[in-house]
């Protein structure tokens, strides 16, 4: 497990991260939200002792020095390879780097190429394959050597729907065998879907911690979807309706301001009678980032 | 494999791969082939046409010149009919017409150009001492006269012994050591800083310093390009010996190698003795100041920058030396011969010209190396914060915060 304990970041009088505290849970899957400029590319260098940094930071109990280098993952925001290395020699090079030898690595490599659907051959300059390519032989090198600490920091920037499909299947695969993942997005539909856990910073400060159904929940049953043949005015003009949004056809989202008028809502809506959909939930993480990331705006 | 080695082994596998080490390597050699091979070609092509014929009536005496003179004469060619096809074949240069009566003995030179001057020289020679047998036997001299008329007058060169040939030789010395030191220098430095700066707030070096510390990084880089260093030096010892031995298949080169044989035995022996430690120490403090330099560029893309604070540092170091070339044992000279930068130009200096004790060798050669070690253990601590920061800041206060390492 990972254990960041009042991690504190000052740059100049900025400071970039106050008194950050969260756990990473080997074989769990850890998102890491917030707006940009939020902390979270700091996070992750002081996590991997890129600068000095005040508070604690200890992987397996351990401070995260060059001994536990090699269990680590990494995959920067923006993607750099050597350029005039091919497919083959960067993958071995920076998998030596994690005292991988070349002779074990080798026999992996057509797989792995396989695995991620690279376009273009090992013997290729990593110079001559699309970003997108060259964003996939990344990722190979940055989980080939089976690291038990993955950090990712926007891995789904960038990709197809088809291609962020792979890379969740990949991060899937190593969650499996028990590594303990972080990565950072901004796409709350990757992090609901992958993610066990989910942190959200705003502007250097812990605002969101827990499961995602625990941080969801935070926030109660505050939504309702429903399907009714009912006009938008008369569903705003229900008890405790905040908001009312036309989805679609006879679909709308009603916003409460208190959870537990929902019973009476369904009541006055169905009086007694069948109806297509009725369904109390707590706000989505894009409301809920929205929401968290708004309120430093008011 | 420790990681510094890896690193190293890789830096060194990309530039020695490279076409511009290759070109670098190769290219004295092939300047060097190219000059000669253009001159046998000229030579062995203009050997025809170089050479004249020599027609004369009187075949005693055109055998005496033929004799004489066999390099530039085309014996075969006997006739004036013949030598001016030739000429007009482009493969004589003329031909020379000797005759004599009792009194005169005369040259006509025939040709499209001026006659060359060594053999308008050869030609003079000849005629003169003809000229003089004829003189002699008109003027039906004794033997006595005769001796008396052939006394020639006498000059001698009486030389101090270790001046002339050996202050020859600590000149070539000092030329081919500090120019050698200065050629690797300024290429190694800009190597050096380019490729360290094109590395520069990239985020492949994120993806390194996860795998492995910044020092052992900075170690393993030094080490790759001290290694091409090596690489270099050695080829061109190689090269050298070989080209030397080859050198010494024409008989030519033999002849001029031979006559000045103190004169090489002693440039050999100054550069293939602690001079050779200066260089490359020299070599390695210059390669890791420009790793640092080229580190403190504010991003990738001025990598073209990089080296010039060590260009300009190695270029002061060696028009400062220059000056020195025959006067190594003044005060100035002495103090250089000891700071780090400078010593690798002028303690060579000295130890060419005999004026430094081997304490004072040893001395300056321990500052050398113990600067070295500092400047590699503090750079190598700064070289993280260094490298990962890509702020555009002035280059001083980059320099204060990779000295302070904070981001």
């Amino acid at each position: 497990m990972l254990e960041i304990q009042h991690l504190h970041k000052q740059f100049g009088s900025v400071v970039a991260l106050d008194d950050i505290s969260f756990n990473v849970p080997a074989g769990q899957i850890t998102g890491l939200i917030g707006q940009n400029g939020s902390g979270k590319s700091t996070t992750f260098h002081s996590i991997l002792n890129f600068l000095k940094y005040d508070g604690t930071i200890r992987w397996q109990g351990k401070p995260v020095v060059e001994s536990v280098f090699d269990e680590i993952g990494y995959l920067p925001e923006e993607r750099s390879l050597m350029p005039k290395l091919t497919v083959e020699q960067q993958i071995i090079y920076l998998a030596r780097l994690k005292n991988k030898s070349a002779k074990e690595i080798r026999p992996q490599i057509d797989h792995w190429l396989a695995k991620f659907a690279v376009k273009g051959k090992k013997t290729d300059q990593i110079k001559s394959l699309s970003k997108g390519n060259q964003q996939k032989v990344q990722l190979i090198v940055t989980l080939i050597h089976h690291p038990k600490l993955i950090i990712l920091d926007e891995p789904f920037s960038g990709l197809d729907p088809v291609n962020a499909d792979l890379l969740e299947t990949a991060i899937l695969e190593a969650k499996q065998q028990g590594a303990a993942i972080i990565f950072s997005s901004h796409n709350m539909a990757n992090v609901e879907s992958v993610c066990d856990r989910l942190v959200m910073l705003r502007t250097g400060e812990l605002v969101l911690n827990g499961t995602i159904s625990e941080v969801r929940n935070q926030f109660g049953k505050s939504e309702i979807y429903v399907t009714t043949p009912w006009s938008e005015q008369r569903l705003a003009g229900l008890p405790h309706v905040t908001q009312v949004t036309h989805i679609r056809d006879q679909r709308y989202v009603l916003r409460l301001d208190d959870p537990s008028a929902g019973p009476a809502i369904f009541q006055q809506l169905t009086d007694g009678k069948y109806i297509e959909e009725f369904s109390q939930q707590p706000p989505t993480l894009d409301e809920i980032f929205r929401l968290k990331a708004g309120i430093e705006h008011e | 494999m420790n990681k510094t080695w890896i690193v190293a082994a890789e830096t060194y596998l990309r530039q020695v791969k490279s076409w511009s080490f290759v070109i670098l390597v190769l290219s004295p050699f092939l300047l060097l082939g190219i000059s000669l091979g253009v001159g046998y070609m000229s030579a062995s092509s203009s050997s025809g046409q170089q050479q004249v014929a020599v027609i004369s009536e009187q075949p005693t005496l055109r055998k005496q010149f033929i004799k004489q003179n066999s390099d530039d004469v085309n014996g075969k060619v006997q006739t004036i009919a013949a030598a001016k096809k030739q000429i007009a074949n482009n493969k004589l240069a003329g031909y020379l017409v000797l005759s004599t009566d009792r009194q005169r003995v005369t040259a006509v030179y025939h040709s499209d150009d001026t006659i060359s001057s060594s053999l308008k020289t050869q030609v003079s020679a000849f005629l003169a001492k003809t000229q003089q047998t004829i003189n002699v036997q008109n003027a039906k001299l004794s033997a006595k006269q005769l001796t008396a008329l052939s006394q020639q007058p006498t000059f001698k060169q009486k030389i101090a012994k270790q001046a002339g040939g050996s202050n020859i030789a600590k000149i070539v010395s000092f030329w081919i050591i500090v120019v050698m030191i200065y050629m690797i220098l300024i290429t190694y430095s800009s190597v050096t800083a380019q490729e360290i700066a094109s590395e520069k707030g990239t985020k492949i070096m994120e993806i390194i310093f996860s795998s492995t510390t910044a020092a052992k990084y900075f170690y393993g880089k030094i080490i790759g390009v001290v290694m091409v260093i090596f690489t270099q030096i050695l080829v061109y010892l190689v090269g050298g010996i070989a080209f030397f031995e080859a050198a010494m298949q024409f008989d030519k080169l033999k002849r001029l190698i031979d006559q000045n044989q103190s004169l090489v035995q002693a440039v050999i022996t100054n550069l293939l003795n602690v001079n050779l430690l200066f260089a490359f120490l020299g070599v390695v403090i210059y390669t890791i100041i420009a790793a640092f330099s080229g580190a403190l560029v504010a991003k990738a893309e001025d990598a073209a920058k990089a080296a010039q604070p060590v260009t300009y540092l190695s270029m002061l170091a060696f028009f400062v030396a220059i000056p020195f070339e025959g006067n190594s044992d003044a005060l100035v000279a002495k103090i250089l011969s000891y700071i780090p930068f400078f010593s690798s130009y002028f303690m060579p200096l000295r130890v060419i010209n005999g004026n430094a004790s081997g304490l004072e060798i040893s001395l300056s050669i321990i500052v050398l190396i113990v600067t070295i070690g500092l400047l590699m253990g503090y750079i190598s601590r700064i070289y993280e914060g260094l490298i990962l920061q890509t702020d555009d800041t002035s280059f001083y206060q980059r320099f204060k915060r990779g000295l302070r390492y904070q981001q």
